[in-house]
């Protein structure tokens, strides 16, 4: 499988669009450690490049996020997902999708790009073994045809990891 | 008591006064109102009904508004009007009997030129520093009270003649601590005056001797402040977009604040609503929405507008 198009994804909103370049602008100027944004002409679907944290089961591995923006962004959380192949992580399933509340209900528009791969990145070096999640199979199989993992009704219920 | 015929003599005397009067002043009204429309009607503020006063208002070249006052005597053109304006002092006026209004006004726009420099230095301070009586200085004004900090006010005499040229200052301070900050502010005008430079601005020249940032006037904290809050935490723009969606709030400014005030994060209340609808957790209670401040989940209320 690769990435999940979102059948419905309408151009960003002047708002939307402002805001991005803002937030690109400040990332050129003053990128997350770990992190590279791949350049396209794309501002709608970032793909940005993560190496695992030094001293973590990560180290040096590197891994592509895909990043799509909803047309009334903020207002709406990002669709992050992990480009195949995902890291192995009890909370990544093996299509990419990532069990993390602030992509979903506890997205805030004080939020940024930048943050939100600071807390996978933190995800990721928080894991205490390389698996993943104990109902990967079931998901990734319901989960044909693409769909976003924002249509996902996900269970929060480790936040040790 | 009065009878008819003395009454009849009065009126008549009174009328045939009255038409003297009116033929020599009708000459005088003629006269003025073909200067004044030499001049043009658009810059006249000001008219007397008897058109002995009267008023203009002349922009000068950095667009400094100016009334000039004219008063004038019966005799005119036999003798000069008499002049009156913001400056800080008036030129003499070169007259003649075939002088006319549009001389004045020449020469009142030449005098404004000579005081350029002048004013251009006091608009230096007032826009630098902190300034007693700030809100409305006159022109005329070549003195300036600036505020020094610990209640200590220094106050500076421009020289019209010589505006760039080292100001005669006095210091003033009134209790035990402003004395002090007054005279070590003294003792360094002393030592250092010399350091002052027609090159450099009143400002620099001024902080330079001193050696201290003096207070800044309150508009330009409040617009500093403003340049650093007025973007919206949720849409990253000082204004809205002009949008047809957005109609009549196209380009307005943010207008909410977080009332945390360690959070003070600013919105468009457009944004914050449009963010707190989204969400399943915010309540509205007739056209108010209660949720919390994306920023410092402080409870917020906004009020929805549906212009």
């Amino acid at each position: 499988m690769t990435s999940s198009p979102s059948p419905s994804r309408k151009a960003l909103s002047k708002i939307a669009c402002n805001r991005l370049q803002k937030e690109l602008s400040e990332w050129q100027v003053n990128p997350p450690t770990g992190f590279k944004h791949k350049v396209t002409d794309n501002l709608q679907k970032w793909i940005i490049e993560v190496t695992g944290a030094p001293g973590t089961l990560y180290a040096n591995e590197t891994y592509n996020l895909q990043v799509e923006f909803p047309q009334h962004y903020p207002m709406e959380s990002p669709q992050v997902i992990f480009v195949p192949p995902a890291p192995l992580h009890p909370h990544i399933y093996s299509n990419g999708h990532i069990c993390l509340d602030i992509l979903y209900d506890s997205w805030s528009p004080a939020m940024t790009v930048s943050s939100v791969c600071i807390s996978i990145l933190s995800m990721l070096s928080s894991s205490p073994e390389k698996q993943r999640p104990t109902d990967n199979d079931r998901y990734v199989k319901n989960c044909k045809n693409g769909r976003s993992p924002k249509e996902t009704r996900w269970w929060f219920h480790d936040d040790k990891v | 008591m009065m009878n008819a015929s003395d009454n009849k003599f009065s009126q008549e005397r009174i009328e045939r006064s009255r038409c003297e009067e009116l033929a020599k002043s009708s000459s005088f009204y003629r006269k003025v109102y073909s200067e004044i429309e030499e001049i043009g009607w658009e810059p006249l503020r000001r008219l007397g009904g008897d058109l002995t006063f009267f008023s203009f208002h002349i922009l000068d070249k950095k667009g400094r508004a100016h009334i000039l006052e004219i008063q004038l005597n019966r005799d005119y053109p036999n003798s000069p009007p008499s002049l009156s304006a913001d400056v800080p002092y008036m030129f003499t006026l070169e007259w003649s009997i075939n002088s006319r209004l549009k001389d004045v006004m020449h020469q009142f726009q030449k005098h404004l030129d000579n005081l350029q420099e002048f004013w251009s230095v006091l608009d230096d301070i007032d826009k630098s520093f902190s300034v007693v009586d700030a809100k409305q200085p006159s022109r005329a004004s070549s003195l300036r009270r600036i505020h020094a900090g610990n209640d200590c006010i220094i106050i500076v005499h421009i020289n019209f003649n010589d505006p760039k040229s080292l100001p005669e200052c006095r210091f003033i301070g009134h209790v035990p601590p402003s004395t002090m900050h007054m005279n070590s502010l003294h003792m360094l005008w002393r030592r250092n005056s010399k350091k002052w430079s027609k090159e450099k601005s009143f400002p620099e020249n001024l902080e330079c001797i001193l050696g201290i940032e003096l207070p800044k006037p309150p508009g330009l904290l409040q617009m500093e402040d403003d340049q650093q809050q007025v973007e919206c935490g949720i849409c990253y723009a000082q204004f809205l977009p002009t949008d047809e969606e957005l109609g009549a709030r196209s380009g307005t400014r943010t207008d909410y604040t977080c009332e945390n005030i360690s959070c003070n994060k600013s919105f468009h209340s457009l944004c914050l609503t449009d963010w707190l609808r989204s969400i399943t957790t915010t309540r509205q209670s007739f056209d108010v929405l209660f949720g919390n401040c994306p920023y410092c989940s402080d409870p917020v209320a906004v009020k929805i507008n549906n212009k």
